[in-house]
């Protein structure tokens, strides 16, 4: 697999997918729908498979002296790395914005959704999604991007407008705490975005190693 | 015994049928897959590689079934298909360490040896090569790491007529180091240069799969080319 992801990283990928990932540090604007930046790094990631396609990288990994299942395998390995690249940098930038700017006059005059665990939970809701949606949807025929991307897009920002609204229905304002308030109820919420995560990756990756078993190159 | 065994492989397509497709490829000769376009060919040599899912029958690659043992068996086969792109914008030399890595019996000194003998510049990237520098770096890929079978699909399509005779002279000297080379064409001329068995497909069907000179004296007429044996048995005239 060292050398699949070998491959994926310094073949297959385009840059934009490496650039991209800088936009989780989108989770220090204040005014602005911070769970776009989990879109816009599933969009590097999308650039790449494009170019990927163009390549012929899927017949070419194919060819190579590795199990069929092993070149989704690949992909959705490539894929998680960059995600978890960019939850990173989430990460760190919510950490910041939880401690030391927990009280800082932007954010606390922010409208929108802050930076918090929950937030985080979401990230990884809609990364889980993307995988689930595009990557799945793109082994069906290996070939096809625009109908499972299109798809995802309409799902991701749905679920992005449903979590900038939820905090502002009566009793749900403790999904927006700030600092470490609510923290037990934020903390499960960010366990609750991991298990969806890695439920959808993991059935979406084997539904796809099914499929591109079964698909002609 | 073939060291690749093509066993009653049908495919079938809305408008074309691969129909219980059948040969073998022996090691140290050379073997040419002869066929007019859409004959079949690609399908066949595709379902070799487990790209294309037959409907039935099976590919054999020294004595195991490939369904089971892709892995291994990839690691002993080559593969070039003619001028086709592979990340064509990527250096050579920097798609080669990336290949290089999944195969344990990889060849520095046959890269490098092949890398001069096809005068290609490892600094270049696919995109800048010619038609016929793309079919040679398709088959530095495949050369440089031992393939003990090279199964190359209309590896001569696209070159001049220097660079198709220089690379049949590589298959006679691959041969004579004991690989077994299996290249498709529609060129019959090719065959005629350096093919010691033919396979030749017709409408999805194989027609006829023997050693060259068993299929001239079976086939033949008195005087008659293999080009034009060729034409006339796809005209349906099978009488020698």
């Amino acid at each position: 697999m060292r050398d699949i992801m070998r491959k994926e990283i310094r073949l297959s990928a385009s840059p934009l997918a490496f650039l991209f990932i800088a936009f989780g540090l989108m989770f220090f604007i204040p005014g602005y729908p911070i769970l776009c930046g989990v879109f816009f790094v599933t969009l590097g990631l999308f650039h790449s498979f494009q170019a990927a396609r163009e390549a012929n990288d899927i017949v070419f990994s194919a060819l190579l002296p590795i199990a069929k299942r092993d070149v989704v395998k690949g992909k959705y390995l490539f894929v998680c790395f960059i995600e978890a690249c960019a939850l990173t940098l989430m990460a760190i930038a919510t950490a910041i914005r939880m401690t030391a700017l927990a009280d800082a006059a932007a954010y606390r005059a922010n409208p929108l959704m802050t930076a918090n665990l929950f937030a985080l939970g979401i990230a990884l809701f809609i990364f889980g999604l993307f995988n689930w949606i595009f990557v799945g949807g793109f082994f069906k025929t290996a070939v096809k991007l625009g109908r499972p991307f299109v798809t995802y897009i309409v799902i991701a920002f749905l679920t992005i407008s449903a979590a900038e609204a939820l905090h502002h229905f009566s009793g749900l304002e403790p999904l927006n705490a700030f600092g470490t308030e609510y923290i037990a109820l934020q903390g499960g919420l960010l366990i609750a975005g991991l298990l969806a995560f890695a439920l959808m990756t993991f059935l979406s990756c084997k539904k796809a190693c099914g499929n591109f078993e079964r698909i002609d190159l | 015994m073939s060291i690749v065994e093509v066993k009653r492989l049908v495919k079938r397509y809305p408008s074309f049928e691969l129909k219980e497709v059948s040969f073998g490829i022996e090691a140290g000769r050379i073997t040419g897959f002869v066929g007019r376009n859409g004959a079949g060919k690609t399908t066949t040599i595709k379902s070799m590689f487990n790209l294309i899912h037959p409907d039935s029958g099976e590919v054999d690659c020294f004595g195991r079934p490939l369904i089971g043992n892709e892995k291994e068996i990839k690691k002993r086969i080559g593969y070039s298909t003619g001028t086709v792109n592979w990340y064509p914008r990527k250096k050579i030399v920097d798609i080669v360490r990336v290949v290089s890595r999944f195969y344990d019996t990889w060849d520095d000194g046959a890269y490098k040896k092949y890398l001069e003998l096809f005068e290609l510049d490892e600094r270049k990237a696919p995109v800048e090569l010619s038609e016929g520098m793309k079919v040679k770096f398709n088959l530095l890929l495949a050369l440089s790491h031992k393939a003990e079978v090279l199964i190359l699909d209309e590896p001569t399509s696209g070159l001049d007529p220097f660079s198709r005779n220089e690379l049949l002279d590589i298959f006679t000297g691959l041969k004579n180091e004991g690989a077994a080379v299996f290249f498709s064409t529609h060129i019959i001329s090719d065959i005629e240069k350096c093919a010691d068995d033919i396979v030749y497909i017709s409408k999805g069907k194989i027609v006829a799969a023997m050693p060259r000179e068993e299929f001239a004296g079976r086939y033949s007429k008195e005087k008659e080319s293999l080009e034009e044996t060729m034409l006339r048995m796809e005209r349906g005239d099978f009488d020698a």
